[in-house]
């Protein structure tokens, strides 16, 4: 795992001396909301409907046992005993006090954490797969590079006031874990002809106009990274749009020009602004790489342990994945059980599970853009004893990748945005396929709901989207289908007239009678969808 | 108010609407916008001046690009300080079209934003007397510790 150099400390201590002096001037009138508001939300701290928000980075979704044990105390100290974890590898808090976020943030700080860049019009938290580095596929682990493109997009002075956000996510798998093509920018870590270099997108996202990203470059070398990054980043910082806030992603500046003129204009500023002093040299390349060495050293021929209880065979095929060491195993651990809001984490929970990384996985646990948690390196054997802990905690739901795995934002139970309430529909939905034999039997299945139209519960990628809409005061429900996030990525269709809350799941029941009805052997509910066409499905659900 | 880093400087260059004024005052050193730059070049250029150009922030530098030569100040003018345009343009001034005289901020710039300023080329901003103390600040808590170059 990274660790914090003096330059990092030093860096993060600053800003929260910075931040201070910043809610100091809020307070006393130096500055207006208008001005304090991108300053700290630039740290983090939003305001949403009840209280103020404060979203915690996890750099491409890595914790160690100690930083989960902080945001445990956190959760009890400063908000409600719990914590949310998000589609961006993320941790919100809630409830924060304004005067208590200083503090929030120097106790953040003694454990090499910290909020910045989580929210603003800046290059946010760095996103990535969060099988890197122990799946036996991946071309290369991508989670240094996440880390040198972490510390070359903190306090950018030339990225800080961009028109709107930027995300950025990298994958070294051909399977795509980390949505990079519903990002600002992906990359993707590919081998041609023995180098190893990114195929580079640009342009992707969800919100109001869904984008799916388009490639910009097939082979980009290693030491021109960064200078590439600032290519794309000058251009969108100089044409992006700033006359309108739902106009001004880099997805639009994309659609609106076209994929050869960005292209061309990335590559122009590319050439006329490579600065040598930014490209990179294999020497710190290699120094990033030290840190992120697998805890495992050897291949072993240990055990899964064989018990005969139900609950614990259907943990072991649904939330256990092969690790690339022989004789251990990634555990997912599901955030989403029956009736309970997706990602939500207890602080006792949080408390638990620091002690149990550090137990059964070298104190290492990662958050996934599907707002579930991961303990990346179980020996085998002790697989059963871990399954019997995690129960105890009410974190062995068996659903991992299953209908009732949902991604889904806050909704109008929180956020000032939302038209709808979108966490009770995941929990109906958790309660009405609750059990494992009929989640099992429908296989694998993404529905993803947002409360609205900024798309935060990533509906348009849903294999089942579903977005929450406000209709003369009753909230209604809108269904796309076909959606996806990986390296086909899809946006979803919209398949008709929207539905009441009390006909949502009769709605989505019937969905998946007539993918039931008509599915092949073996057939995911996605590919099926894409060989039937959405027709098939309209039919049969407004018949 | 002008703010050099940490030194409060004179500004000879006083700002110029139309060309009628900038006749009958005889300056030596006076700020056009860009619009008028455009319009008057040539009239502009007979006199001996200490040229200074301001552009807003949401002009672009396309129109000077060969006229930089002219210019001992170009001063941005920030529309609002969330529009970093500026940012990139001063970068570009300096690294692509190597100016090397002075370049300012003006408008609507908080002094949280001065290090970014000062290091994507900016030399100076325009600031009211009464923030000079929190500008200042923001001088004395940069450690001089970055990520980039």
């Amino acid at each position: 795992m990274y660790k914090y150099t003096e330059q990092d400390k030093k860096i993060v201590k600053n800003r929260t001396k910075e931040f201070k002096f910043q809610v100091e001037r809020r307070i006393n009138g130096d500055l207006t909301e208008e001005e304090f508001k991108p300053l700290r939300l630039m740290n983090g701290l939003y305001l949403q409907l009840h209280a103020y928000m404060l979203r915690v980075a996890i750099p491409y979704g890595e914790l160690s046992d100690i930083q989960l044990n902080k945001l445990a105390e956190i959760a009890d100290k400063y908000d409600k005993g719990y914590g949310h974890f998000t589609t961006r590898q993320n941790i919100q808090f809630n409830w924060p006090k304004l005067l208590d976020v200083p503090d929030i943030l120097s106790e953040l700080a003694e454990v090499e954490m910290h909020a910045i860049q989580t929210s603003g019009n800046c290059i946010r938290n760095v996103s990535c797969d969060h099988l890197a580095g122990i799946n036996s596929e991946e071309v290369e682990d991508p989670r240094p590079w996440c880390e040198i493109i972490r510390k070359w997009s903190t306090f950018h002075p030339e990225f800080s006031f961009l028109p709107r956000k930027f995300k950025i996510a990298v994958t070294g798998s051909e399977k795509d874990r980390a949505a990079i093509k519903v990002h600002d920018i992906g990359l993707k870590i590919v081998k041609k002809l023995g180098t190893i270099g990114f195929e580079v997108f640009v342009g992707g996202g969800q919100g109001r106009s869904p984008y799916v990203a388009k490639k910009i470059n097939d082979f980009l070398e290693k030491k021109d990274l960064l200078n590439y990054l600032e290519a794309i980043l000058s251009v969108y910082n100089e044409l992006g749009r700033r006359d309108n806030i739902y106009k001004a992603r880099i997805k639009i500046l994309v659609n609106e020009l076209g994929q050869e003129k960005i292209k061309e204009l990335v590559d122009e500023k590319f050439e006329e602004l490579s600065d040598k002093s930014l490209e990179l040299n294999q020497n710190e390349i290699n120094n990033i790489f030290n840190f992120f060495k697998l805890p495992i050293e050897k291949k072993t021929n240990s055990k899964v342990p064989i018990h005969s209880d139900k609950e614990y065979n259907h943990w072991l095929q649904q939330n256990v994945i092969n690790h690339k060491i022989r004789g251990h195993s990634i555990v997912v651990i599901s955030l989403k059980p029956p009736g309970k809001p997706p990602g939500d984490a207890t602080s006792s929970q949080m408390r638990e599970l620091s002690k149990i990384s550090k137990d059964f996985s070298y104190g290492e646990i990662r958050v996934t853009h599907e707002q579930n948690l991961i303990l990346p390196h179980i020996l085998n054997s002790n697989l059963y004893e871990l399954w019997s802990r995690l129960k105890k905690l009410g974190l062995s739901t068996p659903n991992f990748g299953l209908i009732t795995d949902t991604i889904c934002c806050p909704g109008l139970d929180y956020c000032a945005l939302a038209t709808a309430r979108s966490i009770p529909i995941s929990q109906k939905i958790s309660n009405h396929f609750k059990e494992y034999s009929v989640q099992e039997k429908i296989g694998d299945l993404k529905i993803k709901i947002s409360g609205c139209i900024n798309a935060c519960g990533h509906h348009h990628v849903g294999n089942i989207g579903i977005l929450g809409l406000d209709k003369n005061g009753e909230e209604s429900y809108q269904i796309t289908l076909g959606g996806s996030a990986t390296e086909k990525a899809s946006i979803g269709q919209i398949v008709g007239p929207s539905f009441s809350t009390e006909n949502l799941i009769p709605a989505i029941e019937r969905i998946l009678k007539t993918y039931e009805e008509n599915k092949k052997k073996n057939e995911d509910f996605l590919s099926a969808f894409n060989r039937l066409g959405i027709d098939k499905f309209k039919e049969d659900l407004y018949k | 108010m002008i703010l050099q880093r940490d030194k409060v400087k004179k500004n000879p260059f006083q700002i110029i609407q139309n060309v009628d004024e900038l006749v009958e005052m005889k300056k030596k050193s006076i700020l056009i916008t860009l619009d008028l730059w455009e319009a008057q070049k040539k009239l502009i250029t007979k006199h001996k001046f200490n040229l200074g150009l301001e552009i807003a922030s949401d002009q672009s530098l396309g129109p000077i690009k060969n006229d930089l030569h002219y210019f001992k100040l170009i001063q941005f003018k920030f529309i609002t300080f969330k529009d970093g345009r500026p940012f990139s343009l001063a970068k570009k001034l300096r690294r692509s079209y190597n100016f090397k005289n002075e370049i300012r901020g003006s408008g609507h710039i908080l002094p949280d934003q001065y290090i970014f300023l000062l290091r994507c080329g900016f030399d100076s901003v325009e600031i009211e007397e009464k923030n000079l103390e929190t500008w200042l600040k923001f001088l004395e808590m940069d450690k001089g510790i970055y990520y980039q170059p």
